[in-house]
């Protein structure tokens, strides 16, 4: 009960349906548990100005209170985005030195049409690691002007300039780079003789790199892949529509050539508010390094395994087996069967294969293995039959398939190894969809599938009638 | 400095009551999860921030308050330039389910002023002292009071405006 307010029907109602609104919301109504992850780095704190100012008001603070108390969690809490609060650069590092390998940014700051040469001074530190002084003269005015950021490196070079807020000048550009998350740029305008970080909203959608979505396995995450560029002077950047998985135990992502993204352009406000302006959907070829407006039905390029590996040998026949790491493959006729590899040098190693009519294919898996010979095994009379044999550099072993997806053949199951080594499994789904899975080797005699796409056959037992659904 | 909050343990203890709270401020599920989502962000980004576990909560607490008046304050803007129904965040859906008497009273908590439907979601649902919803808040605990007051009266007006509205529909 409010104890200044008088118990009236009204409190009672109003905590009642206040409980069973909240009550709506069950647990399974959330979606699955998402890892936080931090995308900003700690140079995201509040104002070097305010600050400066916080500690003054801190030492006024300490002398009307007499003695200061414990900051309370509430004090440190986010505030309300009611204002746009601009970093206001400490005046440090006149004296800190450019490294050698910083490049000096040229462009128009003050839009007088003249490119000012903006230095990138680092402050001394053992592992390049310090904070950056930017630092020009101002064509127009003469004048100094200045910066200082930290990017947890002194070695700078930026980005093309922008012209985020189309005033005429441009807006300097650096990165910060994060192997784990990938990275972010920082936006810098000149706002009265000083270089001012452009405070971002939706920090989320401006990074690159791969960010964790919904899903996933003991062998992969699923992720979403971000991106932004410098375009004709604006700033971009992009989410890919659809979540690819990404190997835990690899580098792999199983991710098609061309892929469809939301993009967004990013536009300065007065305030000095990075803000996205929603562009719709682009298509991007990574091959050809181009990105263009989608079309009505655009979408992700079906992955490149409708091309079969079918050339393989059998008892009693050799062939050399290129494509990655070089050696001859021969099947010997014994009592049992044993698979020959011949590596050069006149090193060879041998497995025993308790395998009918086994067939050895020429091309090899280097999707699964490549640091050494590899090869495909099936057999004449079996067609559910599929392993994969590699060389852990003294004899050879059989891959143990292991995670999600059985490796076999059958009506719901077909495996192939494709012409450039990519070995798939596709899993009958609902309808007449096909789940495609990616083998790859995930640790040192075990392979696991990792998803990629769904999609349809017009005949099933034939890869190269691949299509969208 | 090493975090001294595990962000995984409170996100796991006490994501569904900051969805609930979130909910009871911005109206739809996606958005309060949103909002919960963004103020994990938040702490993940500042760990040390909190460097007593047993404030984290209330730190979260202020985090979903803040942001969830992000939100609404978002969503009208958007709504200021975009036809009416791109954007309907109060989702009939979510409570359809609601007894009548129930739906009537959030119907109403949606006409006040975000400053107001804080403080009484903070009041009479977190049942949080008035000083503790001044510090949330930021407000002083007069100010606190004066609200709850202002507030309740303004409930009280919503509804009886919302009874009004849908008898007159009714006779005619």
């Amino acid at each position: 009960m409010n104890p200044h307010h008088p118990a009236t029907g009204l409190d009672e109602r109003l905590r009642a349906a206040l409980a069973a609104r909240a009550d709506l919301v069950r647990p399974e109504d959330l979606a699955p548990l998402a890892p936080v992850v931090p995308l900003r780095p700690r140079w995201r704190t509040p104002l070097l100005l305010l600050a400066a100012a916080a500690a003054v008001l801190l030492v006024l603070g300490l002398v009307l209170d007499g003695l200061g108390r414990d900051p309370r969690s509430d004090d440190v809490a986010p505030s309300p985005d009611d204002r746009v609060e601009l970093e206001l650069p400490a005046d440090v590092g006149r004296d800190w030195e450019a490294d050698e390998y910083s490049t000096p940014a040229r462009l128009d700051l003050d839009g007088d049409g003249t490119d000012e040469k903006v230095v990138f001074l680092g402050e001394p530190s053992p592992q390049l690691d310090g904070r950056v002084r930017m630092q020009t003269t101002l064509s127009g005015s003469g004048e100094e002007a200045w910066g200082v950021t930290d990017i947890e490196t002194t070695i700078v070079n930026a980005l093309d300039p922008v012209d985020a807020d189309g005033d005429g000048d441009q807006e300097l550009v650096l990165y910060y780079d994060d192997f784990a998350n990938g990275g972010f740029p920082l936006v810098f305008d000149l706002r009265e003789g000083l270089l001012v970080q452009a405070v971002v909203d939706a920090p989320e959608l401006l990074v690159r790199g791969q960010v964790p979505a919904p899903g996933g396995g003991e062998y992969y995450d699923m992720v979403r892949v971000h991106d932004y560029w410098v375009e004709d002077g604006t700033l971009w950047s992009s989410r890919s529509v659809n979540a690819y998985a990404a190997g835990t135990r690899t580098m792999t992502l199983i991710k098609p050539l061309v892929t469809v993204h939301d993009a967004w352009t990013w536009r300065l406000t007065e305030d000095g508010l990075l803000e996205p302006v929603d562009q719709g959907c682009i298509r991007h070829d990574i091959a050809r390094d181009s990105r263009t407006p989608c079309e009505a039905d655009s979408a992700d390029d079906l992955p490149a395994v409708t091309e079969v590996a079918a050339e393989s040998i059998g008892i009693g026949e050799s062939a050399p087996v290129e494509g990655g790491f070089p050696f001859t493959v021969r099947l010997r006729a014994a009592a049992d069967p044993r698979l020959v590899v011949e590596v050069g040098q006149g090193r060879a190693f041998e497995l025993g294969l308790d395998v009918v009519d086994p067939r050895v294919l020429t091309t090899q898996p280097v999707s699964v293995f490549s640091d050494g010979p590899s090869v495909v095994l099936t057999s004449a009379s079996d067609p559910g039959y599929v392993r994969v044999v590699h060389s852990d550099g003294e004899r050879l072993r059989e891959l143990e398939p292991t995670g999600e997806v059985a490796l076999t053949g059958d009506a719901s199951q077909r495996t192939w190894l494709t012409a450039d080594g990519t070995l798939v499994t596709a899993v009958a789904g609902e309808g007449d969809t096909w789940r495609l899975w990616f083998w790859q080797w995930v640790g040192r005699e075990e392979m696991a599938a990792l998803p990629g796409t769904t999609v349809c056959f017009d005949d099933p037992a034939d890869p190269a009638t691949l299509r969208h659904c | 400095m090493e975090p001294s909050v595990d962000i995984t343990e409170l996100y796991a203890a006490h994501r569904l009551s900051l969805v609930r709270l979130a909910v009871l401020l911005v109206d739809d599920l996606a958005s309060a999860e949103d909002v919960v989502q963004d103020a994990f962000a938040a702490l993940a980004r500042r760990p040390d921030a909190v460097k007593d576990p047993s404030k984290a909560l209330a730190y979260l607490r202020v985090s979903v308050v803040n942001t969830a008046r992000s939100a609404l304050r978002r969503r009208r803007t958007a709504r200021a330039y975009s036809p009416p129904h791109d954007l309907s965040p109060p989702s009939p859906e979510d409570t359809a389910v609601l007894a009548e008497e129930h739906r009537e009273v959030i119907a109403a908590l949606r006409r006040l002023a975000p400053r107001q439907r804080e403080v009484l979601v903070l009041r009479y649902w977190s049942n949080l002292s008035e000083a503790e919803i001044a510090h949330a808040l930021r407000i002083s605990q007069g100010t606190v009071k004066s609200t709850a007051s202002r507030a309740l009266v303004a409930l009280e007006n919503a509804m009886q405006a919302t009874t009004a509205t849908a008898s007159g529909k009714e006779e005619r």
